[in-house]
């Protein structure tokens, strides 16, 4: 196993640019399949949940009693729709705007670090782009989406859409500063913005220490999500189904599927700054103990993604107005604050 | 602490991951050109709204007030934007030599004129009325 890793070390530095053209390869091949069967899991998750939380059954007809197969029955269909480009719609932004969701997601997966392998004592983290800035990039490239969204509700040239897309973006500004500000907290205390480092400075998980941060940050990372008490740009009740009325068939379904990849990928990286990444007790048994941070950061994510679905379930929707005066007026001063605790306890208590 | 600066070659696998998001819905989409089926018409084709034939195009003008959130959030996401550089300077060894009234950091104490002359930015946007959604 040493000399594996020597090996390859020795070729990193030898070679850098072969050999981050290999990682990419390699990477992007491995990282989009995971993520994209960890988004179909967490929307059958989401449907399964959902439903005890409403005591119901959920899916349970197609691959046994668990319905587990329900996303490929619906795959199907998807793909089997009739493609209907509305007669009025700008053609080309219409067309690449679930393309341009597609490539903001896989930008985000890029440097996010997907966990660790344990080999001998020495965490090795598994992440495609290490680099030195990459909370910044990633919190950047999470809210592309945005991009993506506004593209689709202005080209449908559907006023429902539109209406979705104003508040889409309005949303996502009011959010963004805050969550930045968050994201600042956690470097300070880090002492960088690499987010390998900030997990490893993480001998205390950040949760505890600042939690009017992760407070802010759980909340910010949902309105950049799109979920459900903070999803004006789609709600139903008021304009149909927001920026993607107008879509249907496989375009409207990757568009669907881009926010659960967004979804599973905000809940890595909430694990990552907040609840110590992979940190956890290694688990002496050969073989486990190599993956056992992965095992961690899995668990973490679940809960995540489970406390996501939770929300949704409990809470309504919030008007537009609401939602920006919160933003603008309790979140921004109070991250803020949050900011002065982290300077503060990071530099006279740490 | 960050060490080298970051070399371009770390960045090729940015450049693979794009094109692999363009290629999965590229894809999806080329397949649905053979298998689904395609009979436009008229009524099809058009945009909804309740039912009814459209009224007018809905490329409307929005609301002046929506565009004073965005000038707002230039503003703030500036000053997020100095903040990131901030970190190393804060983070710095030889920077925490420098105290002022022997207590505080000197990079804490800049940081701070910084954030209060925003915050008082903020509170005049607020008096104002300027980020009222209407």
């Amino acid at each position: 196993m040493d000399g594996i890793i020597e090996i390859i070390t020795q070729f990193a530095a030898d070679e850098p640019a072969v050999f981050a053209l290999i990682i990419g390869i390699i990477g992007a091949a491995v990282i989009s399949g995971v993520v994209n069967v960890g988004a179909m899991l967490v929307i059958w998750g989401e449907r399964k949940v959902l439903s005890d939380f409403c005591n119901r059954y959920g899916p349970n007809r197609v691959g046994g009693r668990w319905g587990i197969l329900q996303l490929g029955a619906d795959a199907i269909k998807l793909f089997t729709k009739e493609d209907i480009i509305p007669g009025d719609a700008d053609k080309a932004v219409y067309v690449w705007a679930p393309i341009v969701a597609s490539m903001a997601t896989m930008l985000v997966a890029v440097a996010i670090p997907f966990g660790a392998l344990h080999i001998n004592g020495k965490d090795y983290p598994l992440v495609v782009a290490n680099m030195d800035i990459s909370a910044l990039y990633v919190e950047a490239a999470l809210s592309l989406m945005a991009i993506a969204v506004f593209m689709a509700g202005y080209s449908s040239n559907n006023k429902y859409s539109i209406l979705g897309a104003f508040r889409g973006i309005a949303r996502m500004i009011a959010y963004e500063v805050p969550m930045g500000v968050c994201v600042i907290s956690v470097a300070v205390m880090a002492h960088s913005l690499n987010l390998v480092e900030i997990v490893e400075s993480q001998t205390v998980w950040y949760v505890f220490a600042q939690p009017l941060g992760f407070v802010i940050f759980v909340i910010a990372l949902i309105t950049d999500l799109g979920r459900i008490p903070f999803d004006q740009s789609e709600a139903e009740e008021e304009i149909i189904s927001g920026y993607n009325t107008e879509y249907s068939g496989i375009r409207w379904g990757l568009l669907y599927f881009q926010e659960y990849n967004n979804a599973l990928l905000g809940s890595i990286l909430l694990s990552l700054l907040f609840l110590g990444g992979w940190h956890g007790p290694i688990i002496p048994i050969p073989i486990l103990d190599i993956i056992s941070p992965l095992i961690w950061l899995f668990m973490k994510v679940v809960i995540v993604l489970w406390f996501f679905i939770w929300v949704r379930s409990s809470l309504f929707r919030l008007r537009i107005d609401q939602v920006t005066n919160f933003g603008w007026k309790w979140m921004l001063p109070l991250s803020l604050l949050n900011l002065g605790w982290a300077v503060l306890i990071g530099s006279y208590f740490a | 602490m960050a060490g080298e600066p970051m070399a371009v070659v770390n960045y090729i696998p940015l450049i693979i991951f794009l094109i692999m998001g363009a290629i999965v819905p590229i894809a999806a989409l080329a397949a649905i050109k053979i298998i689904a089926p395609n009979k436009p018409k008229r009524q099809k084709l058009s945009i909804y709204e309740g039912g009814l034939k459209p009224i007018r195009d809905a490329k409307i003008q929005y609301s002046v007030q929506y565009y004073l959130f965005a000038i707002v959030f230039v503003i703030f996401d500036v000053e997020v934007l100095f903040l990131y550089p901030w970190i190393y300077v804060y983070a710095n060894k030889a920077m925490q030599q420098f105290m002022i009234y022997g207590f505080m950091n000197y990079a804490v104490f800049e940081m701070l004129l910084f954030i209060v002359v925003l915050l008082v930015g903020l509170i005049y946007a607020i008096k104002k009325e300027a980020l009222r959604w209407v």
